[in-house]
C-alpha cells in the first residue's frame, strides 16, 4: 500500500468516500472499515498507533449510533425513511450512521498512515501539475513545524517563569509565534531563492513519480469494489 | 574576478537616512576576505547586495552599482545568479526545505537543471568535500548546527558558483566545526577558484584562512587592511570587533561568599532514548557567575531547557532546598531565564508591561518600572510593542524585565549571541554586575572561551552528557 502511486490513491479512496455517501447500508460500511484496518495492519502500521488514532473516531462514531437510534424514521421525526437516507428501525439508522463513521476513518487513515508526505507533494507535482511554488513551498512550511513546536514550547516556559498561567491556545501564546513564522517564512524564501529556486524557471527532475501498472490494479480493485457492492447490496 | 561596488547609497527606509552612505570597495576572488566591524554598521546589508538579494527583497537602492564577475546579480534569474554566487546564512536551520540531506542537494541541482543521470555523482563529491557522506540519509532535523552549516557547504559546492557569500556563518556552531568548515573554504578558493567574501564578528575562526581582513564603520570601508598575523587589536577593538585573545576586560564587583541556591543531582535528559545528559551534578552559590562551554549539541541548551521545564528530566533538582519540579507559583520567579533570542522571552504587550509583570504586587511598580526603563534607555519606547525595538534593545528589555523579579538564580543561554565586542561587552558586564550586588547566582552558556575565562569565577564544560569543572578564573 505504501508504493501506490499517491495520487491514484487519493482519487481511488476520494471515489469510495462519495460512493459510501449515496449508501445506507451498515454492512458495507463495517465491511469497509475492517477491509480498512485489515491494509493499515498488512502495511506495518503499529496496533498501539492504530488504536490511539482510533479513540477520536469511536467516540464520534458511539455518538453518531445514538444519534441514529434516538432520530430514525417516523420515531418523532417529520421524515419517512422513502424521502431521506434513514432507516425506521432505531438499531439499523444508528449502525448506519456509526458505521458512516467508522469507514470514513478507515479510508482516511489507510491514506494518511501509508502515504509519505514528500511522496505525496512529488506525486501531486506530477500527476496534477501543481505549481512548483506551491509543492516547495509546503514542504518548506512542514519544516517549519518542528520549531514551530519548539518554540510553542519556549514561549509556555518564559510564561510560566514570569509566575503567569496561560491556556494552550492562548492569543498571548500564539502571538509570538506568528510573529517568528513571519521572519522564518521570509529567511526560507531567501535561503530557497539563493538555492535557485525561482518557481517559474525550468528544473530537471531527478526522480519523477510514474503511474506504474499496479496503481491501476489499485484504481481498478477499488472501482470492482464500488460496482460489487452496487450490485450485491 | 571581482566583486565591484560602486558609490553605493543604500536605505531601508526612504524617510531615513543611508546605511551605505556611498559606498565603493573591490574584492577579488583570489582571495578569502573577512568584512568585520560593529552590529549594524552595514556589513549583511553589503552582503546582501552583492548576493542580488537586496534591493529586490528589501530596501532601496538609492544610487551605484553592484557587479559580480561583471554582472549585476539582482537583474539575473535565481538559477543563474546561483551560479554566481551562493549564500550560507547565519542560521543553519532554516537554509533548508527538504527533509533528508540527499533530497537538499537533489533539489539544489534540480534548479541548475543539471542531468538527472550526473546528480549522484556530484552529491557524493559535493558531501564527501564537506566531510558528511555518512549524513547522506539522515533527516536534516536530526543534524546538530556544525552538520547542518557543513551540508550547506556540500550544497554549494555541488553548485559550484563563483563566489560564495557568507553571513556569520560561525554564529550557531562550536569552534571545532568551524575551523573544519573554514579550512574546506580555503580548499575551495585554492583549489577551484571560488571567490570568498565573508562578514563575522569574531576572528578566531578566521585566522587559518583568511587573507584579507576589512573593518567597516559607519557604512564605509575603513582603509586598514590587515592580514590575520597583522591585526591591529587597537583599532578592531574600538570599532567594536572581537579580538582573537584579547580579554574584555571586565567591569563588574568581586565575588562575595554567598549560599547555594541551585543544585543538581544526577540529573539526566533523553531525546527520543537517546541520552543528552547522563549524569549532571553541580551546585550554584549566590553572587557567582558559572559558565558552561562545550561544542555544538552537547546539550547546553538541553539542560537549560531542561531547568526551564520545556524538557522532562530525571534525577534531583532543587531551587533552595525546594524541588524544581513542585516549584509554587510564587516561587517561579525565583529563577529567570534569558534566552539566546530574547523574543522568546516576552510576555507582554509593551514595553512597561513587560516590566510591570514582574511588580505588579508592589504599590511602586509604576515608579520602579519608570526606572528601571530610564536605566536601560527605553522609557521612551514604554507603550510600544517588545517586538518593535532593535535587537540590542530588546536584549536589554529581556534582562531587565527579569532583574526586576526577585530573581535568586539567573540562567541565559548564549546571552551575547552574534553580538559584536561592544554588545558582547555592555550585556556581560551588565548581567555580571547585577548578579554580583543582588546576590543572583548567574549560569551562562557560551561558545567563546575568552568570555567565559573574563567573566566566570567557574567554567564548566559540559562533555559526554556530564558537567566538569576545569577552570577557576580567580576573581
Amino acid at each position: 500500500m505504501r508504493s501506490i502511486n499517491p495520487a491514484i490513491k487519493f482519487v481511488s479512496l476520494l471515489a469510495m468516500t462519495f460512493f459510501l455517501a449515496y449508501r445506507f447500508d451498515p454492512v458495507l460500511n463495517f465491511a469497509v472499515f475492517f477491509l480498512s484496518l485489515v491494509i493499515l495492519i498488512a502495511s506495518g502500521v503499529g496496533i498501539k498507533r492504530l488504536c490511539l488514532f482510533m479513540i477520536p473516531v469511536l467516540i464520534v462514531a458511539a455518538g453518531m449510533f445514538f444519534t441514529g437510534y434516538r432520530f430514525s424514521a417516523g420515531h418523532s421525526m417529520p421524515v419517512t425513511a422513502d424521502a431521506f437516507l434513514v432507516s425506521d428501525s432505531r438499531w439499523w439508522n444508528g449502525l448506519a450512521q456509526a458505521g458512516r463513521v467508522l469507514a470514513y476513518g478507515g479510508l482516511g487513515f489507510v491514506f494518511a498512515l501509508t502515504t509519505d508526505r514528500l511522496f505525496l507533494i512529488r506525486s501531486f507535482k506530477d500527476q496534477f501539475h501543481l505549481p512548483q511554488i506551491f509543492v516547495y513551498g509546503l514542504l518548506a512550511a512542514w519544516g517549519i513545524v518542528p520549531h514551530m513546536m519548539q518554540e510553542y514550547k519556549r514561549t509556555r516556559a518564559a510564561f510560566r517563569a514570569r509566575g503567569l498561567s496561560v491556556l494552550p491556545v492562548s492569543p498571548a501564546l500564539l502571538k509570538p509565534l506568528l510573529i517568528k513564522s513571519v521572519r522564518w517564512s521570509e529567511e526560507l524564501a531567501i535561503a530557497m531563492e539563493s538555492k535557485g529556486f525561482s518557481g517559474h524557471e525550468k528544473r530537471t527532475d531527478y526522480a519523477p513519480v510514474k503511474v506504474r501498472i499496479r496503481d491501476f490494479f489499485f484504481l481498478a480493485a477499488c472501482v470492482a469494489l464500488m460496482v460489487a457492492a452496487a450490485f450485491l447490496r | 574576478m571581482s566583486i565591484q561596488l560602486d558609490h553605493i547609497h543604500f536605505t531601508y527606509f526612504e524617510d531615513r537616512k543611508d546605511l551605505l552612505p556611498g559606498f565603493s570597495a573591490s574584492f577579488s576572488s583570489s582571495e578569502i576576505t573577512v568584512l568585520t566591524g560593529a552590529s549594524g554598521c552595514g556589513k549583511s546589508t553589503l552582503l546582501y547586495l552583492a548576493a542580488g538579494i537586496y534591493p529586490h527583497g528589501a530596501g532601496i537602492l538609492r544610487e551605484g552599482t553592484v557587479r559580480v564577475e561583471g554582472e549585476d546579480p539582482a537583474k539575473l534569474t535565481p538559477p543563474r545568479r546561483c551560479a554566481l554566487v551562493g549564500m550560507m546564512f547565519q542560521n543553519p536551520e532554516l537554509q533548508f526545505c527538504m527533509d533528508t540531506v540527499k533530497n537538499e542537494l537533489v533539489f539544489c541541482l534540480e534548479n541548475i537543471c543539471m542531468d538527472p543521470s550526473d546528480m549522484d555523482g556530484v552529491i557524493d563529491e559535493a558531501l564527501e568535500f564537506s566531510g558528511v557522506l555518512h549524513l547522506k540519509e539522515r533527516t536534516l532535523i536530526s543534524l546538530s548546527g556544525g552538520e547542518r552549516q557543513k551540508v550547506m557547504l556540500a550544497c554549494l559546492m555541488a553548485l559550484r558558483p563563483k563566489w560564495l557569500l557568507l553571513d556569520e556563518p560561525f554564529a550557531n556552531i562550536d569552534d571545532r566545526s568551524a575551523r573544519t568548515i573554514a579550512a574546506k573554504l580555503k580548499e575551495m578558493n585554492r583549489v577551484y577558484g571560488t571567490g570568498i567574501l565573508a562578514v563575522d564578528h569574531r576572528l578566531d575562526n578566521w585566522l587559518e584562512a583568511a587573507d584579507t581582513i576589512r573593518v567597516m564603520e559607519d557604512g564605509q570601508l575603513r582603509p586598514e587592511v590587515m592580514t590575520p598575523d597583522s591585526l591591529d587589536p587597537d583599532v578592531l577593538e574600538s570599532l567594536g570587533v572581537i579580538v582573537p585573545g584579547h580579554s574584555y576586560r571586565p567591569d563588574i564587583p568581586p565575588v562575595k561568599e554567598g549560599k547555594t541556591v541551585l543544585t543538581l543531582e544526577h540529573l539526566s535528559v533523553h531525546h527520543k532514548n537517546e541520552p543528552v545528559l547522563t549524569d549532571v551534578t553541580a551546585a550554584f552559590k549566590a553572587g557567582h557567575i558559572y559558565a558552561i562551554v562545550g561544542p555544538s549539541g552537547c546539550g547546553k541548551s538541553t539542560l537549560f531547557g531542561a531547568l526551564s521545564g520545556i524538557f522532562p528530566y530525571k534525577g534531583k533538582a532543587f531551587l533552595e532546598g525546594k524541588d524544581l519540579k513542585k516549584l509554587k507559583k510564587t516561587d517561579l520567579g525565583k529563577i529567570g531565564f534569558v534566552t539566546q533570542n530574547p523574543q522568546d522571552q516576552f510576555v507582554a504587550d509593551t514595553v512597561r508591561d513587560e516590566i510591570m509583570v514582574g511588580l505588579k504586587d508592589k504599590d511602586t511598580a509604576p515608579q520602579v518600572s519608570e526606572q528601571v526603563l530610564r536605566g536601560i534607555r527605553l522609557w521612551r519606547y514604554r507603550d510600544i510593542s517588545p517586538y518593535m525595538l532593535s535587537q540590542g534593545q530588546q536584549r536589554r528589555l529581556g534582562v531587565a524585565a527579569l532583574m526586576a523579579y526577585d530573581c535568586h538564580m539567573l540562567v541565559c543561554d548564549e546571552p551575547t549571541y552574534a553580538q559584536d565586542r561592544r554588545n558582547t561587552k555592555a550585556i556581560m558586564d551588565g548581567l555580571c554586575s547585577q548578579a554580583r550586588e543582588r546576590g543572583v547566582a548567574l549560569l551562562f552558556s557560551t561558545h567563546d572561551r575568552q568570555l567565559a575565562a573574563d567573566y566566570a569565577d567557574e567554567i564548566w564544560e559540559l562533555k559526554e552528557g556530564s558537567l566538569h569543572a576545569f577552570h577557576q578564573s580567580g576573581h
